[in-house]
């Protein structure tokens, strides 16, 4: 249309104008991955709470009141546990909140993927993104629930002493932890959606198989054994050696917390890796 | 396209850059002139503008130190913008550019591709097979019953069948086919959200998908928090919706409606939101599967000129899926068809749509 003016196509000439608002547009990959888990996380946060008058107090409120409940049944009712340990409240508590988490994170981790069907239909995403922010979410709740465990400590006047530091190593491990486990989940119930209900069933059960509310000494001595392997009680043992008994975790304890995370990461992934790309069939 | 004319001396050279080329009446557009090999500062700038033809045109006046001009067009038409540019070293040289306003009847399809323009899509032999019975166990139970009787036998279908070709970059390009031939799990195999059996589909840059609008939203939560989360999807930095934040609300034309949770809304007015977010930035890859239908009329122009303003766009490859053939026929230049998962056609848009138009007599 201009052949009047003789001219020359430079194509730089045409980047150099236009490049700048398109390349700050995107973000690279891996900060992508980064920024979605960021905004579904404070996504899951908002809707949580979302119309309820009290809010965020909930998430402290909650584990205080369920701690009261379960301390006045069976500290008054049925007499077990209360007198041998220091503290029973905050025994109950650190369990407590131990558990939720591991229950919070894995349900949300296990309809991650189908709740996110209409996403991974349409947009491509990095579907571990999705297990990983659930865990996250329901590590964000225990944050606050630790707000509960400060009170409670308080309360009773029961120090905290530097070995508190550990208590985010120990809150990583356990986030490894739940993410393997919330990476098998959500593959498993993609498939197979009556994984969803069973697994509400083992998670009841383990909570009565694990000393949360009664101490390990009321147990037979197959049980004693069986503890010595059940993560969630390694883990909530770890959690009141640094809180409530205030002695350092046994190398033993140590090394049983790390092959658990290591382990449940690494079977997760391989398993939901491989069947990943199977997902879009199923949801 | 052509439509930028860099102009250049034996030192320097200089471009001239518009913030829209297409335009409705009442818009205001942003000419600005680009010195590269020389100090823009020490330059002086007079623009001039020229309605198609001739008769109509007028100046920025004296030549002088501003390289940027606002213009609105008077009227309905075609402009010919041009700056002239007096370098420090006293040479002088002319850029210069189209600008269409008003109804985009004037859009020209763009040009078929060279063949040595850079391939951003590149579809290579790609077929995909759905089990159809494996897709029907929901429970371990009837899992389990199924292996028993050996009943885990498949039924194949065929969804796509050796599919291959390749998209340029700047291209627009279509995909038909009557429905249930395969056009949207082609789409869905190139957006990345489904893997193909066989064969392999290799992209290029990013991919802004309109596929079925709203994907991602989250009913319970404001307008705002959506757009922040929907751009988070696509890959959008946080920074970069901040800044466009007020152009998404004033494309969209939800300006009062912000705070509200989009479950209040229509499906028209979140389908509104999600367009005005997926365009908000040219990607490299638009992807746009029939999403017109819904919103009013007013609208549909709107998204249409949009998307006509992305094609127009150098560095955006458009793919399109539709069976209204009409929409295939204004915009792409090339088409590809797919009837039964089978590739039946693949040329320039006006053979190929001619062969689909005899398909119905």
């Amino acid at each position: 249309m201009d052949d009047k003016t003789a001219t020359v196509e430079t194509p730089e000439g045409e980047e150099g104008a236009k490049s700048k608002p398109r390349e700050d547009a995107w973000y690279p990959p891996k900060q992508r991955d980064l920024a979605v888990i960021r905004q579904l996380v404070s996504k899951d946060f908002k809707l949580k709470y979302r119309r309820s008058a009290l809010g965020v107090a909930w998430s402290v409120l909650n584990p205080l009141l369920m701690m009261i409940v379960m301390a006045a049944v069976f500290s008054s009712f049925m007499k077990f546990g209360s007198d041998s340990v220091v503290n029973f409240p905050l025994y109950l508590i650190i369990g407590n909140t131990t558990f939720t988490l591991l229950a919070d994170s894995t349900n949300g981790g296990m309809g991650s993927i189908l709740g996110a069907a209409s996403l991974l239909k349409k947009v491509k995403i990095n579907r571990w993104v999705f297990p990983v922010q659930k865990v996250l979410s329901a590590l964000v709740n225990y944050a606050f629930s630790l707000i509960a465990v400060a009170l409670v400590m308080l309360f009773f006047r029961i120090p905290l002493t530097p070995l508190a530091l550990l208590l985010p190593v120990g809150l990583l491990l356990m986030t490894v932890f739940c993410i393997g486990l919330s990476f098998f989940l959500a593959a498993a119930s993609v498939f197979f959606r009556d994984v969803m209900h069973l697994w509400g069933v083992i998670l009841t059960a383990w909570t009565y198989a694990t000393p949360i509310f009664y101490v390990i000494d009321i147990l037979p001595g197959w049980m004693k054994t069986f503890e010595n392997f059940n993560p969630l009680y390694l883990f909530i043992t770890f959690f009141r050696d640094v809180l409530l008994f205030q002695r350092v975790p046994t190398l033993s304890l140590w090394i049983r917390l790390i092959l658990f995370a290591l382990v449940s990461l690494g079977i997760g992934y391989v398993v939901f890796h491989r069947h990943e790309h199977k997902f879009i069939l199923f949801i | 396209m052509s439509d930028n004319i860099e102009m250049s001396t034996d030192n320097w050279s200089a471009s001239l850059d518009l913030n829209k080329t297409l335009v409705e009446y009442g818009d205001f557009v942003a000419a600005t002139a680009i010195v590269k090999g020389a100090n823009p500062h020490a330059c002086t700038y007079r623009f001039t503008w020229m309605l198609e033809g001739g008769g109509e045109g007028g100046t920025s006046g004296e030549p002088n130190g501003e390289f940027q001009y606002g213009f609105a067009p008077p009227h309905e038409g075609k402009f010919l913008i041009t700056c002239d540019i007096t370098g420090p070293d006293g040479q002088t040289v002319t850029a210069s550019r189209w600008m269409t306003c008003g109804d985009t009847d004037e859009f020209t399809r763009p040009p078929l591709p060279s063949p040595d323009a850079e391939t951003v899509v590149s579809v290579d032999d790609v077929s995909m097979v759905f089990n159809i019975a494996s897709e029907q166990f929901n429970s371990l139970k009837e899992y389990f019953i199924a292996l028993m009787r050996h009943e885990l036998k498949f039924k194949e279908f065929r969804a796509l069948d050796h599919i291959s070709f390749e998209v340029k970059r700047g291209e627009a390009f279509g995909l038909v086919g009557t429905n249930g031939s395969g056009k949207s799990t082609m789409l869905k195999i190139i957006a990345g959200v489904l893997d193909a059996s066989s064969g392999s589909c290799r992209v290029a840059g990013t991919i802004a998908p309109l596929i079925e609008l709203g994907a991602g939203f989250d009913m319970e939560l404001t307008a705002k928090e959506n757009i922040y989360l929907n751009g988070a999807l696509l890959g959008y930095r946080k920074e970069f919706i901040d800044e466009h934040f007020q152009d998404i609300v004033e494309f969209a034309e939800l300006q009062n409606f912000m705070e509200m949770p989009l479950k209040n809304y229509s499906s028209g007015m979140v389908a509104r939101i999600a367009f005005a977010i997926a365009t908000i930035t040219e990607p490299d890859i638009l992807i746009v599967d029939e999403t017109l239908s819904v919103g009013d009329f007013l609208f549909q122009k709107k998204c249409e000129r949009r998307i006509k303003e992305l094609v127009s766009a150098d560095n955006v490859t458009v793919l399109l899926v539709s069976h209204s053939i009409d929409l295939v026929e204004r915009i792409c230049d090339r088409v590809c068809w797919i009837e039964k998962g089978k590739q039946r056609m693949l040329g320039p848009t006006d053979e190929v749509c001619e062969a689909y138009k005899n398909l119905g007599k």
